[in-house]
């Protein structure tokens, strides 16, 4: 039996900086709301799946992609949620962890913005 | 994945923590513990402007995301994580139903092993102990303390345990390690006083293992990076469990205990049945060691459990510690630090009695609890 999904407006655009994950509460549940540099909003638990930290916590970011040996490419700026624990890196567009195989990945929920107002659906 | 949402599960209700790894920031560093030191030994450190030097790490060893702390843990009136004894106690002890924790200070542990001379590492040593006593074991009675020693200095060692060890709060001798194996008759002193006030020997990484001269170093070269630094941390323990053992420590001190703290356990079991096959073959050449090596260690040593290793499927790490057997491990956080293992998320394929064994009993009857 699926539960009945709401639409909760959780602040204004300005409320929510650019690069930072802003924790909101919605029916005792912690949800970190994303600005992405991109002007794309996401909405994430605040709880890692790997040890239950609060990620949201943690930092966004860009990373070093995977490459030739003694280089460094600086990639994916501001894609990226980065947990204040073990510092698994998730990929802001799909929750996943990137650059590795695994099952564990970021609850997420559908975030929209409706007349200036930042609005989830949980 | 089953991973709870709240570090405390229903599951979890009933069951009783002893933390053995956590770790107390004393804000000010040096000055913070001027009161705490003779008045020319604090004119001496403020002419070097000893209370500002940053003690910092070479570049290559700074932790990649640029805080080996929590930023998580910070205290909401500001300053380092692990630095307000009050919020630690609300942030660690409350949140997860912990009921004791045992503090070890790092700061005193580098000063003593590496970062300060002798006669310095002594008066520093006993000032930092003196300022935990009173400014952290006075906030709540479930902080215990593994006291520090300045290390160089053996004999002043033994005098700051006979001085400061019979505190109730005082639950373990931090042992801040050089590069000379445990077994050595250098820390014979040190075992001495605290078999005498009853005091297991602590022993966890200080900080310039591994990067200075001084502490122990990783076997066969100096690492490169954070990461690789990190994984041969554990080398020291391995090397330091097979020189107590060999070197006869635990016939010359019968009721000593030692616990290694942070250097993982699962290296454990081959170094085992090495030391006990190659015992069988060659015991006269130290005809002290009466007994196979297991059961010394079994007896006398334990180990806390974080980092716990994260093998892709979980259940090998339970079969590991079933082999293991369960008497060895004692539960710990390591808060306030990046890689912290919290109660609710540890060891939870493990059956109830044995994991009681790992969050309580065993540490329990390894510190001086009363
Ligand atoms: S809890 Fe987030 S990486 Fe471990």
């Amino acid at each position: 039996m699926s539960k009945e999904k709401k639409q909760v407006t959780v602040g204004r655009i300005a409320d929510f900086p650019v690069g930072k994950c802003t924790v909101v509460e919605i029916d005792g549940r912690e949800i970190g709301i994303a600005r992405l540099k991109n002007g794309e909003y996401r909405a994430v638990r605040n709880h890692c799946p790997h040890k239950g930290a609060p990620v949201c916590k943690g930092f966004i970011s860009g990373t070093m992609v995977p490459g030739a040996v003694g280089e460094l490419v600086y990639g994916r700026d501001g894609e990226i949620l980065v947990c204040p624990w073990h510092g698994y890196e998730f990929d802001l567009a799909t929750g996943a962890v990137i650059y590795q195989e695994s099952s564990e990945k970021l609850l997420m929920y559908p975030v929209e913005i409706r007349n200036g107002e930042v609005v989830v659906t949980v | 994945m089953d991973i709870p949402e709240k570090p405390q599960t229903s599951r979890d209700a009933a069951l009783k923590v002893i933390d053995c790894d956590v770790h107390p920031y004393v804000k000010d560093g040096i000055k913070s513990v001027f009161p705490y030191m003779p008045e020319a030994w604090k004119q001496r450190f403020i002419r070097k402007n000893a209370h500002v030097s940053s003690h910092a790490r070479p570049l290559k060893y700074e932790h990649p995301n640029g805080n080996v702390n929590r930023v998580d843990a910070r205290p909401p009136c500001g300053g380092i994580s692990g630095s307000d004894p009050h919020y630690l106690v609300k942030d660690l002890l409350d949140q997860n139903k912990i009921q004791h924790a045992v503090l070890n200070c790092l700061q005193t542990g580098s000063l003593c092993s590496t970062l300060s001379g002798t006669d310095e590492s002594v008066v520093l040593c006993s000032a930092f102990n003196d300022f935990l006593v009173d400014q952290w074991l006075t906030v709540d009675n479930r902080l215990k303390f593994a006291m520090s020693v300045p290390s160089q200095d053996p004999q002043a060692s033994a005098a700051e345990i006979r001085r400061l060890g019979k505190h109730p709060q005082i639950v373990a001798v931090s042992l801040p390690l050089l590069n000379i194996l445990m077994g050595n008759r250098y820390w014979w002193p040190i075992y001495a006083a605290a078999q005498e006030m009853d005091l297991p020997i602590l022993v966890h990484v200080t900080g310039p293992d591994s990067i200075f001269y001084g502490p122990p170093i990783s076997a066969g070269g100096i690492p490169d990076s954070y990461v690789e630094r990190y994984v041969t941390l554990c080398q020291a323990g391995e090397s330091s469990v097979n020189s107590l053992v060999f070197s006869g420590v635990f016939e010359k001190f019968p009721r000593l205990k030692v616990i290694f703290v942070e250097y993982g356990f699962l290296w454990l079991l081959p170094l085992l049945w090495r030391m006990d096959r190659t015992w069988r073959q060659l015991r006269h050449e130290v005809p002290w060691v009466k007994k196979s090596p297991v059961e010394y260690v079994h007896k006398h040593i334990r180990f806390s459990t974080q980092p716990i290793d994260e093998p892709r499927e979980p259940k090998d790490l339970d079969k590991l510690i079933e082999l293991m057997g369960y008497d060895q491990l004692c539960f710990s956080t390591d808060y306030p630090h990046w890689d912290n293992d919290m109660p609710g998320q540890s060891l939870r394929g493990l059956p109830k009695a044995e994991r009681e064994k790992i969050f309580w009993d065993n540490a329990y009857s390894t510190f001086r609890m009363r």
